[in-house]
Parts: C-alpha cells; sequence; structure tokens
C-alpha cells in the first residue's frame, strides 16, 4: 500500500460519508467530488469577478448580479454538501441536479440552449444521474432537461425541439444501461471478494483449529511420541516423551535413536529397537525394554506425506512399568496362594489320614465312615486349588514343562494302576494299550502327561454307567504318537464339544450335579497339550461313548531309538 | 544299639507333627526342629538315624543343611529324606539325598517308606 501524502489524506476525508451501503457510500463520494469540484470553480469564478470589480471592466450592476449569483451557488453547493454528508443521498442528490440543471438552463443565450451549440448541456445532469443516484434516474434526469428544454424555449417564443428530447431518452438509456451494468459487475464483485474473504476466514480458523487440535493432541498423549525424518533425525517430541527420557525437548530434537538411547538401555534391546527403527524387523513391534529403571514398549510406523512418499517414522514408546509390576504381582500372589492354600489343606489330609489309620486309637465303623467321606472332600478340595493355580499360571505364561526322557509303556501303567481302582469301584472294566512301535524312552513332561491321562480317565470313569474305559498309546506316523482315553459312557451332546474345552464350561448343570469339580479339568489338559506342541480332539456319540486324542510330537532319545530299533 | 532316631526338620507345625507320627508308627524316636539355625545346632550334638529335611526353611536354608551333612563324618549313616514341594528342586538333589519325597506328603506314604528303611541295614557301622 502507498502512503498517502497529508494532502490526499485531507481530501479523502472531506469526500468520505458516513454510510454502510457500499453503493451509496460511492455515489455520494462521487456527489461530494462533484461539489466539491465545483465549489472550486465556482471560487475561481467569484476571484475573476473579484478582479473584473477591481479592474472594472464592466459595469457595476452586471457584477453585483455576477457576485450574488456566485454567492448564492456556494451556499447551495456547500448545503448539499452538508445534507450529503451528515444526513441522506437523495435528496442531495436531487437537489444537486435541480440545481446544476437550474445553472445549465442559464449558461448561454436560450436559443443556443434549445436549437445551438449548449444543447448538449443538458444531456450533463442525465448522465450525472446515472451515476449519483440509481441508474434508473437518469430516465428522471432526462426528463428534467426536457422540463428545463420546454421552459427555455417557452420563455423566448421558440418552438420546442422533440427530437432533442428523445435524444436526451436515448442518452438515458445508454447511461441507465451502463450504470447498471457496472453496478452489477461491482455487486458481483463484492459478493466474490466476501465469499473469498469467508473462505480465507474459514480455512484459516479450519488450519488454527487443526494445528492447536493436533498440539493438543500430542501434549495431552500419554505415549512418548518421536517423530524422526528420513535420515533418522528427531523432528518432532512430545512431553510424554521428554518425560520417559528425562531431557528436555531441545535435547532430543536433531538426535538420532542411538544418541537418545544411548548406553541407557542393554545392548540386545538397542540393537532390536535400531532394526525396528530401520525396518529391518517389523514383527517385534511393541517391543519391550527397560529404561530409566521403567520398562516401556515400543513400535515405530513409517509417516507419509500427501503423495504417498515416507516422510520419516513416527515412534510410540508406551510406559509398561505398572503392567509389568503387577505381572510380578500377580505371579508373586500365585506363588504365595499356592504354598498358602495347599499347606492347611496337606495338614488336614494328613491328619485325617492319621486318624483313619488308627494311630490315636481305633475308629468305629461310623467313624471309619465319616472319616473316609473328609478325606474324599479334601482330596478333591486340593484337585480344585490345584486345577485354579494351574489355570491362574498357564494365564500369566509362568506355566512351563519339564522335559526330560520317560517311558511311555510306564506312564500308561501307572495311570492303568492308579485307576482301575475306582473303575472296579463303578462295576467298570478299565483296560490298556500299549503299541510296540513307540520308543520304550521318549522326552516329555511326564508329571503333567500323568496328569492329563488322570484327568481324561477319571471323567470317562465318571460319565461312564456301564461298560468300559479303555487307554491306548500308539504310533501316529514318523513325527507323532498319540494317546487315546475311549469310553463307553452317555456322550457329549454335539453343541457341547464346541465349548468343552473352556475354562469353567461343563457339559450340563444339571447333569452333573453331584459330580465334583469346577471345569477346569479339560481347559488345563487342552492348554497342557498345546503347551506340549500337541492337540486334543474329542469325537463322541450320545449314549455310545466318547473318545478323545491327544496328539504329540515324537521327540525320542538317542537310547530310545536305539532300544527301538533292538526291538 | 537301642531304638532309633529320627530328627525332623520341617517349619510347619502341623506337618511336623504329622511326619513326627509317620516317622514314630515305622519305629522311630522322633525330634522336632523348626527352624535352619536350631537344626544346625542339634546335628552338632546329636547322630540321628534319619533326618527328614524341609528345604523352606527360617534362617538357614534346607539345602544349606543338606550339605553341611554329607560334609560331615559323623553324619556318614544319616539317612536324609528330602521333602519339597518343588520338582525342579527334587531333580536338582538327586544325588545328596537319599530320598526325595514331593509334598504333599501322605502319612501313610512315609509311614510305609520309613518302615521300609528302618529294616535296611546301616551301610557300615
Amino acid at each position: 500500500m502507498t502512503r498517502e501524502t497529508g494532502l490526499a489524506r485531507r481530501i479523502r476525508q472531506l469526500v468520505e460519508v458516513p454510510s454502510t451501503d457500499p453503493d451509496d457510500a460511492r455515489r455520494r463520494q462521487l456527489l461530494n467530488i462533484l461539489l466539491l469540484g465545483m465549489g472550486v470553480l465556482n471560487l475561481l469564478a467569484l476571484l475573476v469577478v473579484l478582479v473584473a470589480d477591481i479592474a472594472d471592466l464592466y459595469d457595476q450592476e452586471w457584477i453585483t448580479y455576477l457576485y450574488q449569483v456566485g454567492f448564492l451557488l456556494l451556499a447551495g453547493l456547500a448545503t448539499i454538501y452538508a445534507i450529503n454528508r451528515y444526513w441522506a443521498s437523495r435528496i442531495a442528490s436531487v437537489l444537486f441536479l435541480l440545481l446544476l440543471t437550474a445553472i445549465l438552463a442559464f449558461s448561454d443565450e436560450p436559443y443556443e440552449l434549445v436549437q445551438g451549440r449548449s444543447l448538449i448541456v443538458f444531456t450533463i445532469p442525465i448522465v450525472m444521474a446515472s451515476i449519483i443516484l440509481p441508474p434508473a434516474a437518469s430516465f428522471a434526469a432526462a426528463g428534467l432537461s426536457a422540463l428545463a428544454l420546454l421552459l427555455t424555449s417557452l420563455r423566448v417564443n421558440i418552438t420546442p425541439n422533440p427530437f432533442a428530447i428523445l435524444v436526451f431518452f436515448a442518452i438515458a438509456m445508454a447511461s441507465w444501461l451502463s450504470s447498471r451494468s457496472l453496478e452489477r459487475v461491482l455487486r458481483d464483485l463484492r459478493l466474490l471478494n466476501r465469499e473469498l474473504d469467508q473462505r480465507v476466514e474459514e480455512r484459516t480458523r479450519q488450519v488454527a483449529e487443526a494445528l492447536s487440535r493436533n498440539q493438543a493432541i500430542l501434549e495431552a498423549i500419554a505415549d512418548g511420541i518421536i517423530v524422526f525424518d528420513t535420515n533418522g533425525r528427531a523432528s518432532l517430541v512430545n512431553p510424554a516423551m521428554t518425560h520417559l527420557l528425562q531431557r528436555p525437548a531441545q535435547e532430543i530434537v536433531g538426535n538420532d535413536l542411538d544418541a537418545l538411547l544411548g548406553d541407557d538401555t542393554a545392548q540386545g534391546d538397542h540393537q532390536a529397537i535400531g532394526d525396528l527403527l530401520r525396518g529391518n524387523d517389523r514383527s517385534h513391534s511393541g517391543l519391550r525394554f527397560e529404561l530409566h529403571n521403567k520398562t516401556l514398549s515400543v513400535s515405530f510406523a513409517p509417516v507419509r506425506d500427501s503423495t504417498d512418499n515416507v516422510a520419516g517414522t513416527v515412534a510410540v514408546f508406551r510406559d509398561f512399568t505398572r503392567e509389568a509390576e503387577i505381572d510380578r504381582m500377580k505371579s508373586a500372589f500365585v506363588s504365595m496362594a499356592s504354598h498358602e492354600l495347599r499347606t492347611p489343606l496337606n495338614a488336614i489330609l494328613g491328619y485325617v489320614d492319621m486318624l483313619q489309620e488308627g494311630v490315636y486309637g481305633a475308629l468305629s465303623e461310623q467313624q471309619h465312615d465319616v472319616v473316609s467321606r473328609i478325606i474324599a472332600n479334601v482330596g478333591e478340595l486340593l484337585n480344585i486349588v490345584n486345577n485354579l493355580l494351574d489355570q491362574a499360571q498357564i494365564e500369566a505364561g509362568k506355566l512351563t514343562l519339564n522335559n526330560a526322557p520317560f517311558s511311555p509303556t510306564d506312564l500308561v501303567e501307572g495311570v492303568h494302576g492308579v485307576m482301575s481302582v475306582l473303575a472296579h469301584a463303578k462295576g467298570l472294566e478299565l483296560t490298556r494299550q500299549i503299541d510296540a512301535n513307540i520308543p520304550a524312552v521318549l522326552i516329555g513332561d511326564r508329571q503333567r502327561l500323568y496328569e492329563i491321562l488322570v484327568n481324561l480317565v477319571s471323567n470317562a470313569i465318571k460319565f461312564t454307567a456301564q461298560g468300559s474305559v479303555h487307554i491306548r498309546a500308539q504310533r501316529h506316523g514318523a513325527e507323532q504318537w498319540l494317546l487315546e482315553v475311549v469310553d463307553t459312557g452317555r456322550g457329549i451332546p454335539q453343541e457341547a464339544q464346541a465349548y468343552i474345552f473352556e475354562p469353567f464350561r461343563r457339559v450340563d448343570d444339571s447333569a452333573t450335579r453331584g459330580d465334583t469339580g469346577v471345569g477346569l479339568g479339560l481347559s488345563i489338559v487342552k492348554q497342557l497339550v498345546q503347551l506340549m506342541g500337541g492337540e486334543i480332539t474329542l469325537s463322541s456319540e450320545l449314549n455310545r461313548g466318547s473318545t478323545f486324542t491327544i496328539v504329540l510330537p515324537l521327540i525320542p532319545t538317542q537310547e530310545a531309538s536305539w532300544a527301538a530299533d533292538s526291538h | 544299639m537301642g531304638s532309633r532316631f529320627a530328627l525332623i526338620i520341617e517349619d510347619d507345625a502341623d506337618l511336623a507333627i504329622i511326619f513326627a507320627e509317620a516317622l514314630q508308627a515305622a519305629g522311630f524316636d522322633t525330634g522336632i526342629i523348626r527352624s535352619g539355625d536350631t537344626a544346625l545346632a542339634r546335628l552338632a550334638v546329636t547322630t540321628p538315624d534319619v533326618v527328614v529335611l524341609d528345604l523352606h526353611l527360617p534362617q538357614v536354608a534346607g539345602t544349606e543343611i543338606l550339605r553341611h551333612i554329607r560334609a560331615d563324618q559323623r553324619l556318614l549313616n544319616t539317612r536324609v529324606i528330602v521333602a519339597t514341594a518343588d520338582p525342579r528342586m527334587a531333580e536338582a538333589l538327586q544325588d545328596e539325598a537319599d530320598l526325595i519325597l514331593i509334598k504333599p506328603i501322605s502319612f501313610t506314604q512315609l509311614r510305609d517308606l520309613a518302615t521300609r528303611m528302618s529294616f535296611q541295614s546301616p551301610p557300615a557301622d
């Protein structure tokens, strides 16, 4: 913008009007300019009259007349100016046109005005009217000029010039059209401007909002965030990250990951995080590591620009210290509960065992019966506690296998020996069959396999009213072997087969009332089998029986393969 | 030699009683020690035929006591029955203990094992 000079500013102030309607303001400004121009001309004319007066060029009467007209005009112009400036434009414009027409009507010889050289002056108010009033006012001005022409004609008794009047209206038409077009263009421009202004404002607001929203999100987010550029240098960091790294943002921005993690992380972690950042290995997303006595997880994601090119990498660090602590507390609780719950139960079992064995004197038959029931119930309770703790350990990922060489034959024989008492008590037959193709010694967790088999066999006995339960161990292809428990019981309904391996689910609460247990058995069996790299399946037919099949990887020892070959 | 003597080193009072009863039922005289340091003091003055040793003890750990017994020439003939709830510990101590029982240990189980042990003659006299 160019700087205004003092004079230009003064003039602009003179011309300015207090109006909110842009068309009105424009017209009033134009009128002011005209008024000022004419005022100046008027003053100059008065000056000329004054000079003529002093020089005594004309006779005094004419001079006096000129003075009167001059001052009258000046007063008229000033009045119109005041009206235009402080009150209303229409009245001022109309007054101005009337005054102008009046002046023009007396500006030349009447004859010249109506028929001759000055006829053209009557077109001035017509054109001006279309500028300082709404465009259609040019027709009114044409009427006014026609009236002035008629009056002047009458004054000097000349026949009015109808052709001139027609021309006035033709000029009015042209003025009206051009002014109207001009006004329309101006209005369109104004609308366009306003629309542009609105759009600019809207976009500015959106950008500001987005910026402040992104900034607010970044600052409010609890995870630590660093954005690395394509050169691997930090370009953006949020307050949570400065907290995690225990460094101010200025010390983080511009550094690469190595400089940031530095000596504060273990070498292995450092390497793994570096690989993650460089995109060598995205499989460890959510990698956990220790930093400043905190457990953190980190994941990386590429940042893409609008053309889908990689513009950097965003790293999200999450503080897992609390979760890690809770995990530790959970396993501490599990091991504590395991000891605290089992100890008194074992003591109770010990005491009733002693009572039953007659350590504290012989028991009556009734007492013996009660003691047996106590032993059975405590045994069941102990079993439930063990199951619950196994489940807790599996969930915490704490349950590990104790793999060692064992004899599958001994395993099956052991289970058969223990469980046949239970089967016979119910009038069932418990049979077993061990395939000769199974190596004599395998690697596995014998204790857990024993528990699994006992669980399946005791279930089979529980749900079989008559017939038999059969344990089978056989080779399954070159790489696997399987354990099977087959019963002739009431079977498991199709719909129950889907959820029978889920924790705390039993086939039918009403049907199993009276059978003990909390429903953890089969879910633990399944999880243990999975932990062993095996699979458990069930096939069952209602009232015909069920078959549980466990397929396990076959891991023979050196001696075992030798033993198998020597068969 | 008169009746044989068994020292029960177990911090849980109930288990100690049950173990003692089992050993008595097998024909042993019994003594009960509830902490590791008392056990070491007692072992310095007595020569038990059998020690039933819990591994989780206050003051001095069971493994420490086992090592002490094995290092003492005087206690060469002492049979050690280790009682533990931890199968991993059981495996680790397989060579040092005479017998390892994994808890829970029933009265009958311990009584029968101790009875069998009392009929075996000590390796040397």
